[in-house]
């Protein structure tokens, strides 16, 4: 399990360092100066040139990115163009933030769509089936910025039972984590019916209710750990894709998240800003993937031994 | 990313969610659309409500009335000028403290002049100091010190330009002009704004809270020069999506609601019976145009360019798409700006239009671009679509392009642009803010207007100079009518009323001469 680890993990520096590199070359094809957009309308072509030289954004690309790539070996990713704070600071400050929402919503997306899609797999065809299934078909494609103004509107400018919008205290989290939630909790729940479903076709479990299982338990010490397998995966990578930061939540409720930051970094072709933004999101997705393997060995024995012998997953 | 700080990180995180209460008593919470970055008024070209309640300037721009101001001492409690226009001297007021409690003094105001045009400093905002002598040589490299500068004792500050320039104590009225303390400016070095720690001025807050994306907190100075603030302290809120805007004005969590951010939301606020006696509103003095870029066919022909004049109905998209909140203009500068005088109106006239057009050889019509960016205001882009309807009857068959506003810059700065809309809002009280900044040789060309009129250019700089104020308005006006005119430059479009609604606790509300978002609080008080 340890060598699996460590291979997928130096499998990933090579995947690092290409990403740094295209989207070196990517921001420096596509127009847009950040001195100039820092300037917008009060801009001057004497201090735009002179801010440039002073931040050696003319200099060759070749020496630039070399620059960044030894710096970034070393932790620095450099200082935000437009924010003048350190990278790393700027990501390290926001990501508590979008760590707290990503849990919140993690939790609503689990404890709604795991039992809803148990339920709707046990009670096929059922009215409890359709009701499920109609609501998270909902939560799939409503758009979060529609959902989320729904919910501002009713429960806090018209119930007045939770703040709209703001990052104070726990329960300025209880709305966005209900929009992000709703919508990942969609996709759990209909993985989780087809996957139980899927399971509950195996002969082995006809072989369960045939030595006079209750139903509860054929479900849950045998069909559901099987079942979980590939729910386990979604639920990795939707963990680390909320963690990147939910860029459209976060400008909604005004959660000062690395969602933000990143749009933000784009917006202003904030380089350095833009890089340490996109590497962090990388390493959140290799972790995320890294850490559904590794549960897939968990849950699936035939795995684990794969990862023993050193086969590839 | 070390795991320890994380941890701190997230444990600051969770405890300032747990402590922190949305607001203090008496504290006015208004919001702004994107972070301000910073409060260093140095660093920034567009984000001042910082500057403009930490810090003050040697003289200050006073709303006297709706888009009037005047200059009144800041500071400086008295200035002169020289007879040749060159020198001035300001006597600083004594006793003011910074909020650090040292003694404002002469030195400072040096410092912080010097600290702008110090090439280290990668100021924004050194436009505004290049008059003073020995400030090109400071931006160069060339000299440790501006020779201009002088404290000549602990309270007095002699400043000396390279030529008269009318418009010189206006410009130290904008608040670029911020005035630092040396010792803890030099001490706090590039985080100086960025944090309450680092950030020191004299002003009627005191910044107290600073969280990047989220909302700033200032508290009132107690110590104030001018009198302590009404206020308890000002909360600004970062709110980047305008319905979540709206939604906590009306759950009463904003009080103060910007319609700038949210022009959709006018006519529900206009026609409540909860809202409409709350509105504050005031003249914008700035101005509405059309850029027109003669570098690209066809409007390297003058007869295009009056054909796109006349072709554009600025009475109805006011009425229809601002609701009549605003009033047209035909010049280049607004009304309430020094030197206005009404322009010869711009007729609306599409068959004349059309006549011009063929007359320029377009007798079918000719293409052009409109250019946009996506993040402009959805007003902006319905208007886009009514001149573009618009134009069509005069034969403009006009394609809107629209892009981020990073390939938008970038596309007028290569002066690819045909044409687009923008707004223009007084920095400063004087003509020199529109003249020099759209139709100088300098700005005509980074604004892609590229109108390559060397006389225009030099009356331009030589008005810059001139002390004898009525004979510089009539070289404004006499330019205006040529630019506009006979040139047909740009397109003047109109000005518009800038809207507030406010919590019925807000009083003494008053929107700023100038009609920009950005504004003091002093005078601001919470039933």
């Amino acid at each position: 399990m340890l060598m699996f680890v460590v291979r997928r993990l130096l499998a990933s520096i090579p995947v690092l360092i290409g990403i740094t590199a295209i989207l070196f070359v990517m921001l420096n094809v596509v127009p847009g100066d950040p001195v100039a957009l820092m300037m917008k309308e009060h801009a001057s072509p004497d201090v735009i040139a002179r801010v440039r030289a002073q931040m050696h954004l003319d200099d060759p690309i070749i020496v630039r990115y070399f620059s960044f790539l030894w710096n970034a070996l070393q932790g620095n990713m450099g200082i935000s163009i437009k924010l003048n704070r350190p990278v790393t600071n700027l990501i390290a400050g926001a990501f508590p933030n979008t760590l707290m929402l990503a849990a919140a919503a993690a939790l609503v997306s689990w404890v709604i769509g795991i039992p809803a899609g148990i339920i709707s797999a046990v009670r096929r065809d059922t009215v409890v089936d359709h009701l499920f299934m109609g609501f998270s078909l909902v939560g799939v494609s409503m758009p979060i910025f529609w959902s989320a103004l729904l919910f501002q509107y009713v429960f806090a400018m018209q119930l007045k039972w939770l703040p709209v919008a703001g990052f104070y205290g726990p329960k300025y989290l209880i709305l966005p984590a209900i929009v992000l939630g709703w919508s990942s909790a969609g996709v759990i729940a209909r993985l989780t019916r087809s996957s139980l479903l899927e399971v509950m076709r195996h002969d082995y479990i006809r072989t369960a209710r045939a030595k006079g299982l209750r139903e509860g338990l054929v479900i849950t010490r045998h069909a559901l750990k099987n079942a979980m397998i590939p729910v386990v995966t979604i639920m990795a990578i939707q963990v680390a894709s909320l963690l990147s930061g939910a860029v459209i939540t976060e400008a909604i409720f005004g959660i000062p998240g690395v969602g933000r930051i990143s749009v933000d970094a784009i917006q202003s072709r904030d380089m350095p800003l833009l890089q340490g933004s996109v590497l962090f999101a990388t390493v959140l997705v290799i972790l995320g993937n890294l850490v559904a393997d590794i549960l897939y060995s968990v849950l699936d024995p035939r795995i684990r031994s794969q990862m023993r012998k050193g086969g590839a997953s | 990313m070390t795991t320890p700080k994380f941890k701190l990180l997230l444990a600051t995180a969770l405890t300032s969610m747990l402590l922190l209460s949305p607001a203090m008593a008496e504290t006015l919470r208004i919001s702004y659309s994107g972070d301000p970055k910073t409060a260093d008024a140095q660093m920034t070209s567009d984000s001042y409500t910082l500057p403009l309640n930490i810090f003050d300037r040697l003289v200050e721009a006073e709303t006297t009335g709706p888009g009037v101001s005047a200059l009144v001492p800041g500071l400086a409690e008295t200035w002169g000028v020289s007879a040749d226009g060159l020198t001035y001297t300001f006597h600083i007021r004594q006793g003011v403290k910074f909020h650090d409690g040292a003694e404002l003094t002469a030195d400072d105001v040096v410092y912080t002049f010097d600290r702008m045009l110090n090439p280290a400093t990668k100021a924004l905002g050194t436009d505004i100091l290049t008059f003073i002598a020995g400030a090109q040589d400071r931006l160069d490299g060339k000299a440790e010190t501006v020779s201009g500068l002088k404290a000549t004792d602990t309270y007095t500050v002699e400043i000396t330009l390279t030529q008269p320039y009318a418009a010189f104590l206006a410009l130290l009225a904008s608040p670029q002009a911020s005035i630092y303390n040396r010792a803890f400016t030099e001490k706090a070095g590039d985080q100086f704004g960025l944090t309450p720690e680092t950030t020191n001025g004299t002003g009627p807050f005191i910044l107290s809270s600073y969280t990047l994306n989220e909302s700033e907190e200032l508290k009132a100075n107690d110590t104030y020069f001018r009198g302590r603030p009404k206020l308890d302290g000002l909360q600004i809120r970062v709110v980047s999506d305008n319905e979540t805007l709206r939604l906590l004005f009306e759950s009463g969590e904003i009080d103060v609601f910007d319609l700038d951010y949210a022009p959709s939301a006018a006519p529900y606020f206009y026609g409540s019976d909860q809202w409409k006696d709350q509105i504050r509103s005031g003249p914008r003095v700035g101005i509405y145009y059309y850029n027109i870029n003669q570098a690209k066919k066809p409007f390297d022909d003058v007869r295009v360019r009056k054909a796109f004049q006349m072709s554009i109905d600025r009475q109805t998209i006011l009425d229809k798409n601002y609701y009549g909140r605003g009033k047209l203009e035909d010049g280049v500068l607004p009304r309430g700006l020094a030197c206005y005088t009404p322009s010869t109106p711009i007729e609306y006239n599409p068959e004349k239009a059309k006549a011009l057009l063929a007359e320029a050889g377009y007798p079918d019509g000719v293409e052009i671009n409109l250019e946009q960016a996506s993040s402009w205001s959805s007003q902006w882009s319905d208007m886009y679509q009514i001149i573009q309807a618009q134009v069509a009857a005069a034969g403009f068959k006009a394609t809107i392009i629209t892009t981020d506003e990073a390939a938008f810059l970038a596309a007028r700065k290569a002066g690819e642009t045909n044409a687009y809309t923008q707004v223009w809002s007084a920095d400063f009280n004087d003509p020199d803010n529109f003249f020099y900044t759209f139709f100088s040789e300098s700005g005509s060309k980074v604004r892609a207007y590229n109108n390559n009129d060397p006389e225009v250019f030099a009356q331009i700089e030589k008005a810059r100079g001139m002390t004898d104020p009525e004979a510089r308005c009539k070289l404004y006006q006499d330019l205006a009518t040529r630019v506009v005119g006979e040139d047909a430059a740009w397109v003047p479009l109109f000005s518009l009323d800038h809207s507030y609604v406010v919590q019925p606790r807000v009083k003494n509300f008053v929107v700023p001469w100038n009609g920009w978002s950005d504004m003091s609080y002093y005078n601001v008080d919470i039933e």
